[in-house]
């Protein structure tokens, strides 16, 4: 029982952290992306290769963060003349392509199986505290990171993200580079999803394709906006109700003794479900986004 | 070179129907829904389901286009009519919701079991050196007939004229007294009935499975764009484009290239090529190949 709450806080702590990767371009700046997975994959590859080519595995993290930098850079690049859902649609093409790539380079990615025996953090320290050590490492970083997105989002530079998201044109007049902006958007969300990614691999010491498929990117998305887009705290309860969900599937599961498709289908249905009520009833999430009053 | 001709149209039946509804509606409601792709799904399983009950093949097919068009009439009303009036980004999420809901009703109630129609087995045509089962000629010639029926509709009657009037400039087209909304709905139920068509007769050869849906979406996407989102014909014109080239791409040697003998891309990259064709076309040509409409520069 104990090992599951760990494990159920860890994994809500690594998905908050990419979700709050995803509200930095997305929450601020308005800006649909519907790859952001790709982002997190780069970070489980490039644990899983620093691990495959025998270097110290933590370089990985920074590798790739790096790398999801660069892919950010490009994405925006492709935004340039792009409209919002038609970029929305090509960051969809991004990560697939880059899915399909994991899947076919064997030599560099494994393949379909993956890269296995990725050694964990606290490998050294006995069966249960190494979780233990590991899930309070987790949510050590997801509070500096919140903090660090709420400084983000209240300073200059969230203020004017938000500007754009609202009047794009209003702040190209006060002298803003919107290209400019929205690619530094994307580039550090993107930086922090990478690093959730490793850490994911290092969790579960392995790195393959099932964390990058599109629907991740949908749960993402469902987290952000139920919690309330642009808000820190709104993310975070966003993050906490859709892993409830996910860790009471198994229960209802075991109560009703239903089969793995149906399970599946209800993980799934259940957050499309609160994705659209929320949508349709509650638009700006639970915790709404605060914007400062102009008076 | 003939089966090559012959894989490349088959291809193109795949994605045609889906595509043109799919590209039709945004000319109107103006926002890409995701969800589209499932609701041909949806109709597959429909199709499926009323077959497997006893009812002749042609008459489910029929059947389940039709109540596809009746769920895609519902959702548009009941969820993306209210989501529009925040905009076209939030429809967007929107769509993700809905299509997250389709696959998760899909699977909880068919299961993630691909199910193959029980069709009776018929040896396959051979036209020179090709080979085409019965089925697919059926379905090729079945969009070929929509497909004209279709430009008909849209270029020779006053119900095509006045949807290209509203899909070019609603407000004028609402002054000279067009119901917009019953057009709206019209073309909601029509592209809904076209890609359940499209769907179930697709998994007549692949079989309805849950993932039919997120296979078609990105190909189909790339051909809308290719084509001009909005733009009906030009949708056909770039389903065509991109059935050539993961046609094209999956067929060709590499081997004299790279100096080997027989150096084929793996066929997990088809999928892959077609996105390809999507980011070049959205790099260079973002509103598509046949665009027209005068954008102030």
């Amino acid at each position: 029982m104990y090992d599951f709450l760990i494990f159920t806080i860890t994994i809500a702590g690594i998905y908050a952290i990419m979700a709050l990767g995803l509200n930095v371009l997305a929450g601020y700046g308005g800006l649909l992306n519907f790859g952001h997975i790709a982002f997190a994959g780069i970070g489980v590859y490039a644990t899983g290769i620093a691990h495959a080519r025998g270097w110290p595995v933590l370089v990985g993290i920074p590798l790739g963060m790096i790398a999801a930098m660069i892919l950010g850079w490009a994405m925006a690049r492709l935004g340039r003349r792009l409209a919002a859902d038609y970029w929305g649609i090509a960051t969809l093409a991004v990560a697939e392509i880059l899915r399909t790539v994991a899947l076919n380079e064997d030599e560099l990615t494994g393949g379909a199986n993956g890269i296995t025996g990725i050694p964990g953090l606290f490998e050294s320290v006995a069966s249960p505290w190494d979780q233990v050590y590991f899930s309070a490492v987790v949510l050590g970083i997801v509070a500096v990171t919140a903090f660090f997105s709420a400084r983000l989002g209240d300073g200059r530079f969230g203020r004017a993200l938000r500007l754009m998201r609202e009047q794009p044109a209003l702040a190209a007049c006060m002298g803003y580079n919107l290209q400019k902006i929205k690619s530094h958007a994307i580039m550090c969300g993107g930086a922090i999803t990478a690093l959730a990614g490793s850490l994911y691999a290092h969790y579960f010491n392995f790195a393959g394709t099932e964390f990058m498929l599109a629907a991740e990117t949908f749960v993402l998305w469902t987290m952000v906006m139920i919690g309330g887009m642009g808000r820190t705290a709104g993310v975070l309860l966003g993050v906490i109700l859709v892993q409830a969900v996910y860790a009471f599937v198994p229960f209802l599961r075991d109560l009703l003794g239903f089969g793995s498709d149906v399970a599946g289908a209800l993980r799934l249905g259940l957050i499309g479900a609160i994705l659209l009520i929320c949508l349709l009833w509650r638009r700006e999430g639970l915790l709404p986004e605060k914007l400062r009053n102009p008076a | 070179m003939l089966q090559f001709l012959v894989d490349a149209l088959l291809r193109t039946a795949d994605l045609a129907l889906i595509t043109l509804g799919l590209s039709m509606l945004y000319g109107l409601i103006r926002f890409p829904n995701i969800a589209h792709v499932q609701y041909a799904m949806c109709g597959a399983f429909l199709a499926y389901a009323i077959n497997s009950a006893g009812a002749p093949l042609i008459v489910s097919v029929v059947l389940a286009s039709i109540l596809t068009g009746l769920l895609t009439l519902v959702i548009q009303l009941l969820v993306f009519d209210r989501l529009l009036k925040s905009g076209p980004a939030i429809a967007m999420i929107g769509s993700l919701a809905v299509s997250m809901v389709l696959v998760a009703s899909v699977l909880g109630i068919a299961g993630s079991f691909p199910h193959m129609f029980s069709l009776p087995h018929t040896e396959p045509l051979i036209i020179g050196d090709a080979r085409i089962s019965h089925t697919q000629l059926w379905f090729v010639l079945t969009t070929l007939v929509l497909l004209t029926l279709f430009v008909l509709l849209l270029f020779h009657t006053q119900v095509g004229r006045a949807m290209r009037a509203l899909a070019c400039n609603p407000a004028l087209a609402d002054a000279s007294g067009l119901n917009a909304s019953r057009i709206t709905n019209g073309v909601t139920f029509i592209s809904g009935m076209l890609a359940g068509l499209g769907g179930s007769m697709l998994s007549l050869s692949t079989g309805a499975h849950v993932n039919l849906g997120y296979d078609l979406l990105l190909p189909v996407f790339a051909a809308a764009i290719l084509g001009g989102l909005g733009n009906p014909i030009g949708a056909v014109a770039g389903a065509a484009l991109i059935a050539l080239t993961e046609t094209a791409v999956t067929n060709i040697n590499f081997g004299p290239l790279l100096g080997e003998t027989l150096v084929f891309l793996p066929v997990s990259y088809i999928s892959a090529a077609s996105f390809l064709i999507l980011l070049l076309a959205l790099l260079f040509k973002p509103y598509g190949l046949f665009d027209r409409e005068v954008r102030r520069v």
